[in-house]
């Protein structure tokens, strides 16, 4: 299967959507990409995203870390997303420095609805070859404190999945 | 019809000091219309000897055990462990015509019943509160059951013979697999985890409300009393071959 | 000799502490099995993850130089270390061709087997292990106790101390949110200032010259992509073939270890990020002697998920610090004797052998009958004292004679029988620590067998 032929059963959303909260992400499901930039926006108007050509070159390899440290809301768009594990895939494409997903304080995750495959023996027909790419299922966590589970570990608190 | 004719394979340490339970797997043998052999000239499968690393030192009790029973087209013993050794380890032997044939026709009680006579309505009483401890070897090595940790159909064979006898209430463990901690020579190698493992079953047979703990292995029993009488307890142990044969408490 | 069952005797002085330690790891195993449940092919994917490892430990050296000659393709320096030693030495001169002084690691069994962060500290450099378990034991001073769950043998209470002494939290504060809170705050300032970020490997696929590392913690990418030089440190077996095998393993690890669906992040490097340098450093260390044992080499496959650790019940309730060696439990067991046979005699006793770690496997390594050949092996090795190995030929000897079986048989009643309590329940009467003996019967079942035989019924 290449991956521009995603299956997009109706059902793998709910799927999807489960696995998203079993891991610990938010998710909110909108028509229409605009109506996903839009609420992001309007509830996090901080949010950096880096989409504008400038913005991308800013925050390039050659980014000093301090200026990456402060970074708190950030927005990514996934490649695509796994029903069985709520993961969504992204790569050097999405992002233009590797230590974004992982340093900013929030992440979220825009992602096209009908870009979900139902298990990882899909999805590893649908990854392409890059440098560096990361499956990222729910926000950065631990419970190697007497197993309670916390967030927030070293990457990212929260992951907020807008799918549209 | 021809009469099955099978050979009895009695532990050594039921030989020793649960005769009781030979008695009943003889006897319950002979209700189901079976002509029983008993070769008295067997002693031991060889197990304590091999689990302790001396394999090599067991081939001579190896070979006396096929002796005894390679005539037989069954051999049958009230013992999960010991009928899984012989299938398993007796693969050191040359597999001569004979050791291939003990190897293939070796039963554990259970599975022989429910098997081979393909029965698995004793008609038998036993109002209790059983809970079944499932030894290992015969679970997982025989696979009297499917164990907890393969995703699989649930069954067995051992809950098959006892869920129909008349009063009996089966519990049902929050472990319902976990290891009773004899092991054999690790009872005596390893006492404390041993002990600990054998307090832990005790101790969700009588939270969940059982009188009597059953088994298709001594041993295990054997361990599992050893504790329960040590700290005064009043749960009782009882050999599987013992309800099956509806023998009185 | 202080082998497992003296420290497990002293781990289970500490009754309610054991018995805490257990009921942990009973629910980790109870997560696996829920994750495992929601699978419905889940038996058929252990079997081709185990066929895959097979085919690979079949095939090494070419999957070994295939993988090599596309990780150098892809710009990544590849270095051969044939003992731990090696492997030291390559890492450092990776370290100081750098002029790096601080280092940040994420987990790695391998190189706590090869002993490199004393390597590296006695040489003046700062290593930091950035998993949150890895962190706290590195604080303590002790060795891991569990392969993925490094600190499950400490109560919050213990972490609250040491966060309080090493990172000045407030005194007695043992809440987890805060105390991993103080964490992040400190790792941080470790990641974006280190010079060099090693990792372990989970997976290295020979296809594509590629290495994943599967973390909750994002500690592993943390690292990795803050620092200027990346180094990822693997055993030779590591390898899978294709990147489509990795579907198999990714649906098996997590699901396993701890019950998740797939790890927070699973991180697949291939190339340098411009300007940063990356490194891959494939280990030997004894793996293909293990390799050429027709009996051993199935421990190859492991692909270190943890589940035979806590479906243990001995290794629940002996803790893996019992275990000597830095993998502990039922892989640990059979693992540690190929590395020093003397050292580790007790550990493949360290077993009832019921059989579960073999059913939760999910690369189907037969771990009970591993453990059933080492005896065999230590015993053939001379690995037992001259005593035992004389009791077990005595032993051998009369089971195979019925009339001297039935003779000792007897003689063993009629003395436990005679004998005074306080005798048959001495010191060296192991069983009878905390164990009745079994009641002595009037007759064996052969002798009732005998006077009885000839009739049918009774």
């Amino acid at each position: 299967m290449s991956r521009d032929n995603l299956l997009t059963a109706k059902d793998l959303i709910p799927e999807f959507i489960e696995s998203l909260a079993h891991v610990g992400a938010e998710v909110i499901k909108l028509n229409g990409k605009d109506s996903v930039l839009a609420y992001i926006s309007e509830n996090y108007p901080e949010c950096i995203t880096f989409e504008n050509k400038e913005i991308w070159e800013e925050y390039s390899f050659s980014c000093s870390k301090e200026k990456l440290e402060k970074l708190g809301t950030i927005q990514l768009e996934g490649k695509f997303g796994v029903a069985e594990n709520g993961a969504i895939w992204l790569d050097d494409n999405c992002f233009p420095n590797r230590l974004l997903p992982f340093i900013a304080q929030k992440v979220i995750i825009l992602l096209d609805s009908g870009k979900i495959v139902k298990d990882m023996g899909d999805a590893y027909d649908c990854v392409n070859d890059c440098g560096y790419g990361v499956f990222i299922s729910g926000p950065s966590k631990t419970a190697d404190i007497e197993q309670s589970l916390v967030f927030g570990a070293h990457g990212p608190k929260s992951l907020l999945v807008t799918l549209f | 019809m021809d009469i099955l004719r099978i050979g009895l394979f009695i532990p050594c340490y039921i030989d020793q000091f649960y005769p009781q339970v030979g008695i009943a797997t003889f006897e319950l043998l002979q209700k189901l219309g079976i002509e029983v052999v008993y070769p008295e000239k067997q002693t031991c499968c060889g197990q304590p000897l091999a689990n302790s690393g001396a394999e090599k030192e067991a081939i001579p009790v190896y070979q006396n055990f096929v002796r005894n029973f390679c005539e037989f087209d069954y051999i049958v013993t009230p013992s999960g462990s010991c009928a899984y050794h012989v299938k398993e380890h007796y693969n050191i032997l040359e597999q001569t015509e004979q050791v291939k044939r003990v190897r293939a026709n070796i039963y554990e009680l259970c599975e022989f019943i429910t098997d081979i006579l393909k029965i698995d309505d004793l008609k038998i009483d036993f109002p209790y509160k059983v809970g079944i401890h499932q030894s290992c070897h015969g679970l997982r090595g025989l696979k009297l059951g499917s164990s907890s940790e393969l995703i699989t159909t649930r069954y067995s064979k051992v809950h098959r013979l006892l869920e129909k006898a008349n009063g009996i209430e089966i519990i049902t463990l929050d472990r319902e697999d976990e290891c009773c901690g004899f092991g054999g020579t690790f009872s005596i190698f390893e006492p404390h985890v041993s002990v600990k493992m054998g307090k832990a079953r005790i101790s969700d047979h009588e939270r969940n409300g059982a009188e009597i703990i059953t088994a298709t292995d001594m041993s295990c029993l054997m361990h599992l009393e050893g504790i329960i009488k040590r700290q005064n307890k009043n749960i009782k142990v009882v050999h599987i071959a013992e309800i099956l044969n509806n023998n009185r408490l | 000799m202080k082998g497992h069952s003296y420290k497990a005797g002293i781990f289970l002085k500490d009754e309610s502490r054991a018995d805490w330690h257990d009921k942990t790891l009973w629910m980790v195993r109870q997560k696996r099995d829920k994750a495992a449940r929601s699978v419905a092919d889940w038996e058929d994917l252990r079997e081709r993850a185990s066929s895959i490892k097979e085919q690979v430990l079949s095939n090494l050296d070419f999957y070994l130089s295939e993988f090599e000659q596309r990780a150098v393709e892809n710009g990544v320096k590849v270095h051969r270390a044939s003992n731990a030693q090696e492997f030291n030495e390559i890492v450092y001169k990776i370290i100081t061709d750098n002029n790096a002084k601080l280092v940040v690691k994420s987990k790695s069994m391998l190189t706590e087997e090869c002993g490199l962060n004393p390597y590296l500290e006695q040489r003046g450099l700062e290593v930091v292990d950035t998993d949150l378990g890895e962190r706290i034991i590195q604080f303590r001073k002790e060795p891991p106790s569990h392969i993925v769950l490094p600190a499950i043998h400490l109560k919050k209470e213990e972490i609250g101390e040491l966060f309080h002494e090493k990172l000045n939290t407030p005194k007695g504060m043992s809440d987890p949110v805060l105390l991993t809170s103080a964490a992040r705050t400190h790792l941080r300032e470790k990641f974006l200032s280190a010079g060099v970020a090693i990792t372990g490997v989970n997976f290295a696929v020979a296809e594509t010259g590629s290495v994943v590392v599967c973390t909750n913690e994002g500690n592993a990418d943390m690292g990795v992509h803050a620092a200027p030089v990346q180094i990822h440190c693997m055993g030779i077996e590591k390898l899978v073939p294709q990147t489509r095998d990795l579907a198999v393993f990714t649906r098996l690890l997590a699901r396993n270890a701890t019950g998740q669906p797939i790890t927070a992040y699973t991180s697949h490097y291939r190339k340098p990020r411009p300007g940063g340098q990356m490194h891959i450093v494939i280990v030997d260390n004894g793996r293909s002697d293990r390799l050429k044992s027709e009996v051993h080499r199935s421990s190859l496959k492991c692909i270190r998920c943890g589940a035979c650790m806590n479906t243990c019940p001995v290794y629940r309730r002996s803790g893996g610090h019992s275990y000597g060696y830095l993998i502990p439990g039922p892989i640990g067991s059979i693992l540690a004797p190929s590395y020093n046979i003397k050292k580790h005699t007790d550990l493949p006793f360290a077993s009832s052998l019921c059989m579960s770690c073999s059913n939760v496997c999910p690369v189907k390594i037969e771990i009970h009958d591993q453990l059933y050949k080492w005896r065999q092996e230590l015993s053939e090795k001379g690995a037992f004292s001259p005593v035992k190995g004389l009791v077990l030929k005595i032993a051998g000897f009369i089971l195979s004679k019925s009339a001297l079986y039935d003779f000792s048989g007897k003689v063993a009643r009629v003395a436990l029988k005679g004998l005074p309590r306080r005798m048959v329940y001495s010191k060296i009467n192991v069983w009878g620590w905390e164990r009745e003996l079994p009641a002595v019967p009037q007759e064996s079942f052969k002798k009732w067998y005998s006077k009885n035989s000839g009739k049918n019924n009774l």
